[in-house]
C-alpha cells in the first residue's frame, strides 16, 4: 500500500509541481529527476494499487520506522547511510529495495542488507527477523539490543518475547505491538507519534530472556 | 411669518451639526468594520493555518501506518473549534482518510478545491472559508488535511457592529442634538434677533431701533455692530436731511414773504409814480393846448411846430403811463372768475376796430368758441390787446384777415389770434412777451412794448400760457391757454 501511496503522490505532486511552478525552471527539472525512479516502477505500481500484499505494507512500514525512531548519539556518522538488514529468508524480494530506493531519513541514504546469520556486532538501524529465524530468536535479540538495533519482525508475540516490535494482524489489518522497555535497553527512543499509532505497547521485557 | 425661519436657521444648524457628526461616524464605523473583516478573517486563517499544520504534523505517522483511528482522533481535538464545520485527511490519492464533522454537518468525501492547480492554501466562500494544508514526510506529501469553517462569526460580527453603530450614532445624534441646541443661544439666536430688527426696521421705517449686542466677539456680532452702525448713520442723515429741508423751507418762505413784499413795494411805488406822474403830465399837456389856443398866433410856425412835438410827447408819455397802470392792475387786481364768451368779445371788438378805420379793408373770421373760465374785464384786456395787435402790424398790407378760433390740443382748448400781417422774425421770438421791447421800429408801427407783457401777465393769472409762431411779412399767430381747467369743455 504504501508504494501505492508514494507511486501517486509523485504522480500528483509532479504534475502539481509542473503546473503550478512552471516558471521555475530549476524546480521543474528537481521535479523530473524525483519523477525518474517512480516512473519506471508505474506499471507495477498501478497492478498493485487495488490490493496490496501483506509484504508490501510491511516493508513500508520498516522504511518509515526509522522515520520515528532516534539512535543513540555516536552509533553512526550522518554520512554513513542507514542500514535495513533482512535476516533469514527475505519474505520481501524487490519489495523493500523499490521501497527504500532514492528514500533518505533525517539525510542519510537508506540501503537493505540481507543476512544469512547475524553478525556480531550488527551494523544495522532496523533490523528485520524473519520468522525462519523464530528458534535463534534470543540470541539475535541480544546481539541487536547490544548493538543498538530496532528489532523488527513478524515472528507471533515478538514484543512479548523482548523484540522491539512486532507485526501483527488485527481485523484483516497489519498492525504492530512496541516493547518500549526492550527499546530502552537498546538505547532507542521511540517518537511518541510511534506509539501512538501501536496497537499495543509492551512496558516489560521478558523474564529469564538472555542477555 | 416669523416662525419658518426662526425655526429654519437653528434647523439647519442642528441638522449640519448631526449630518456631519453621523456621516462622520458612520464613515468611521465602515471603515472600521471592513478593516476588523480584514483582520478577522487574517486572523481567521492564521488560526485555521496553525490548527491544521499540528493536525498535519500530528497525523504524519496515522497515515503513514494507515492508522484511521488515531487520525480520527486527532482530527477530533477539533470540536473545540466551534466555527469548523468539518474537517478531514486525505491521502496523497484523494481518498480519504479520516474525518471529523461537527454534529450535523455531512461528511465530505472528495477533497474539496481550492482553485485550479492549487493543492495548498485557503479559499473563502459566500458561507465558509476552506483551509487545505499538506501533510509532510520526510519532504515528501503523504496526504492533505483540509479544514472547512464556517463565516457565522463574520455575521455575528457584522450584526453587533451594526447594533454598536447604531447605539453610538443614536447617542452621538443625541448628543449633537444637545450641543447645537446649547450653541443655538448663542450662534443662531443673534441672527434670528438681527433678522427680526431688520424686518422691523423696513416695515416700520424705524431707524431708532437698535439690535442687542450680547453674544461673543464673531462675524455675527461684527454683523450687527454693523448693523447697528448702518441704522446710526442712516438715522442721521434722516435727521441732517430733515433740519436742511426745514431749513430751506424756512428759508424760501421768508423768501417769498420778502419778495412778496418787495414786489408789492414795487408795485406799489411804480402805481403811485406813475400815477403821481400824470398830475404834472396833464398840466403839461393842458398848458402847452392853451399856449397854442391861445398864443398860437403870436408864435412863428417854427414855435408852434415846437409846441406840437411837446404835445405829441406829452401824449405818449401819458399812453405809457396809462399803459404801466394797466400793467400793474392786472397782476394785483382781483379776479372775478366766471364763463365767458371769448367770440363775443372779440367780434364787439372787431367792429370797434372797423368803425374807427373804415377806410381799410380787414376781414375779420371770428369763429364760435368754447365759454371759457375768467375774468371778464382781464380777458377783454388780453383779446383787446391781440386783435388791436393784429389789425396794427396788418397795416401795412391792402387787404388783410384777421382770424379768432380755437382748436383742441393734448386734451386743453388752444385759443388764437392769427393775421397775414408784418410777422415777425422767429428768432425773436423770445422776447416777443417782454415789457418794453418791440421787434419793430416805432416808426413802422407805433407802441410802447407793453400789450403783450400785459397779454402774458393776464394768461397766467388765468393758469395758462402763451406763445407765438410767424416768420417776416408771412403773419404771425399768437396762442394762449386758460389753465388746465379752464379751458376744459363743459356740457
Amino acid at each position: 500500500m504504501n508504494t501505492a501511496v508514494r507511486c501517486l503522490h509523485s504522480g500528483r505532486k509532479s504534475s502539481a509541481a509542473l503546473m503550478f511552478r512552471a516558471s521555475r525552471p530549476r524546480n521543474v527539472i528537481a521535479c523530473i529527476s524525483l519523477l525518474f525512479p517512480f516512473v519506471l516502477l508505474a506499471p507495477g505500481c498501478f497492478g498493485q494499487e487495488a490490493h496490496p500484499t501483506e509484504f508490501q505494507v510491511e516493508s513500508a512500514y520498516l522504511y518509515n520506522f526509522g522515520k520515528f525512531v532516534k539512535w543513540p548519539a555516536g552509533r553512526a556518522s550522518p554520512s554513513d547511510p542507514l542500514q535495513i538488514c533482512v535476516l533469514g529468508q527475505d519474505p520481501f524480494g524487490a519489495t523493500l529495495d523499490s521501497t527504500v530506493a532514492g528514500e533518505k531519513i533525517d539525510g542519510r541514504a537508506v540501503i537493505v542488507r540481507r543476512l544469512s546469520t547475524m553478525e556480531n556486532p550488527s551494523p544495522c538501524g532496523i533490523l528485520f527477523i524473519s520468522s525462519s529465524e523464530a528458534d535463534r530468536l534470543d540470541a539475535v535479540l541480544a546481539i541487536a539490543q547490544r548493538s543498538e538495533s530496532l528489532t523488527v519482525s513478524d515472528i507471533p508475540r515478538f514484543a512479548e518475547r523482548g523484540g522491539t516490535i512486532g507485526f501483527v494482524i488485527q481485523q484483516g489489518r497489519i498492525r504492530f505491538e512496541v516493547n518500549r522497555a526492550a527499546a530502552a535497553q537498546s538505547h532507542l527512543i521511540l517518537s511518541s507519534e510511534l506509539l501512538k499509532v501501536a496497537c499495543r505497547i509492551i512496558n516489560k521485557t521478558p523474564q529469564g530472556s538472555e542477555r | 411669518m416669523k416662525g419658518p425661519w426662526t425655526r429654519s436657521i437653528s434647523t439647519r444648524l442642528t441638522m449640519m451639526n448631526m449630518l456631519v457628526s453621523g456621516a462622520a461616524l458612520l464613515l468611521a464605523c465602515l471603515a472600521f468594520f471592513a478593516y476588523d473583516q480584514i483582520t478577522f478573517r487574517k486572523g481567521l486563517v492564521h488560526t485555521l493555518s496553525a490548527q491544521a499544520q499540528i493536525i498535519a504534523s500530528n497525523s504524519v505517522s496515522a497515515v503513514l501506518f494507515n492508522d484511521q483511528q488515531t487520525a480520527a482522533n486527532t482530527l477530533s481535538s477539533l470540536k473545540d473549534s466551534s466555527d469548523v464545520a468539518s474537517a478531514g485527511i486525505f491521502t496523497v490519492d484523494d481518498h480519504p482518510f479520516a474525518q471529523y464533522t461537527r454534529p450535523g454537518e455531512s461528511p465530505i468525501f472528495t477533497l474539496p478545491a481550492l482553485g485550479e492547480n492549487q493543492i495548498e492554501g485557503h479559499r473563502f466562500s459566500a458561507r465558509h472559508v476552506l483551509l487545505v494544508r499538506k501533510i509532510l514526510s520526510e519532504g515528501k506529501v503523504i496526504g492533505f488535511v483540509y479544514i472547512l469553517a464556517d463565516l457565522h462569526e463574520i455575521d455575528e460580527r457584522l450584526a453587533r457592529y451594526a447594533l454598536i453603530a447604531v447605539f453610538v450614532l443614536l447617542v452621538s445624534l443625541l448628543f449633537a442634538l444637545l450641543v447645537s441646541s446649547a450653541f443655538r443661544k448663542s450662534v443662531s439666536q443673534p441672527i434670528v434677533n438681527l433678522a427680526e430688527t431688520a424686518r422691523r426696521v423696513s416695515r416700520d421705517k424705524d431707524y431708532s431701533i437698535r439690535v442687542a449686542n450680547v453674544g461673543e466677539r464673531d462675524e455675527v456680532s461684527v454683523l450687527i455692530e454693523s448693523f447697528n452702525e448702518m441704522l446710526r448713520d442712516i438715522q442721521q442723515r434722516d435727521a441732517a436731511l430733515q433740519q436742511a429741508h426745514n431749513e430751506l423751507e424756512d428759508r424760501v418762505s421768508e423768501r417769498t414773504r420778502e419778495l412778496l413784499s418787495a414786489n408789492r413795494e414795487l408795485e406799489a411805488f411804480s402805481y403811485s409814480v406813475s400815477h403821481d406822474l400824470r398830475g404834472p403830465l396833464d398840466a403839461l399837456n393842458g398848458f402847452t393846448y392853451l399856449l397854442m389856443q391861445q398864443h398860437g398866433d403870436k408864435l412863428s410856425a417854427g414855435g408852434r411846430e415846437l409846441i406840437e412835438h411837446i404835445r405829441t410827447a406829452g401824449k405818449r408819455m401819458t399812453e405809457l403811463i396809462e399803459d404801466l397802470l394797466n400793467l400793474s392792475r392786472v397782476s394785483t387786481s382781483a379776479m372775478h372768475l366766471e364763463k365767458v364768451d371769448l367770440s363775443q368779445i372779440a367780434r364787439s371788438i372787431a367792429e370797434e376796430l372797423s368803425h374807427s378805420h373804415p377806410e381799410r379793408k380787414v376781414e375779420f373770421v371770428i369763429s364760435n368758441t368754447e365759454k371759457a373760465q375768467g375774468d371778464v374785464r382781464l380777458l377783454r384786456i388780453v383779446l383787446e390787446n391781440l386783435l388791436r395787435n393784429a389789425w396794427k402790424y396788418t397795416s401795412g398790407h391792402k387787404e388783410s384777415r384777421i382770424e379768432f378760433g380755437s382748436e383742441r390740443e393734448k386734451g386743453r382748448t388752444v385759443y388764437f389770434v392769427r393775421d397775414d400781417g408784418a410777422g415777425f422774425d422767429p428768432r425773436s421770438v423770445a422776447r416777443l412777451f417782454q415789457p418794453f421791447q418791440r421787434l419793430h421800429s416805432k416808426e413802422e408801427f407805433p407802441g410802447n412794448g407793453i400789450g403783450l407783457a400785459t397779454v402774458q401777465r393776464i394768461v397766467r393769472r388765468h393758469g395758462g400760457e402763451t406763445w407765438a409762431v410767424g416768420a417776416v411779412e408771412k403773419g404771425a399767430t399768437f396762442y394762449f391757454t386758460l389753465g388746465p381747467s379752464a379751458g376744459q369743455p363743459r356740457g
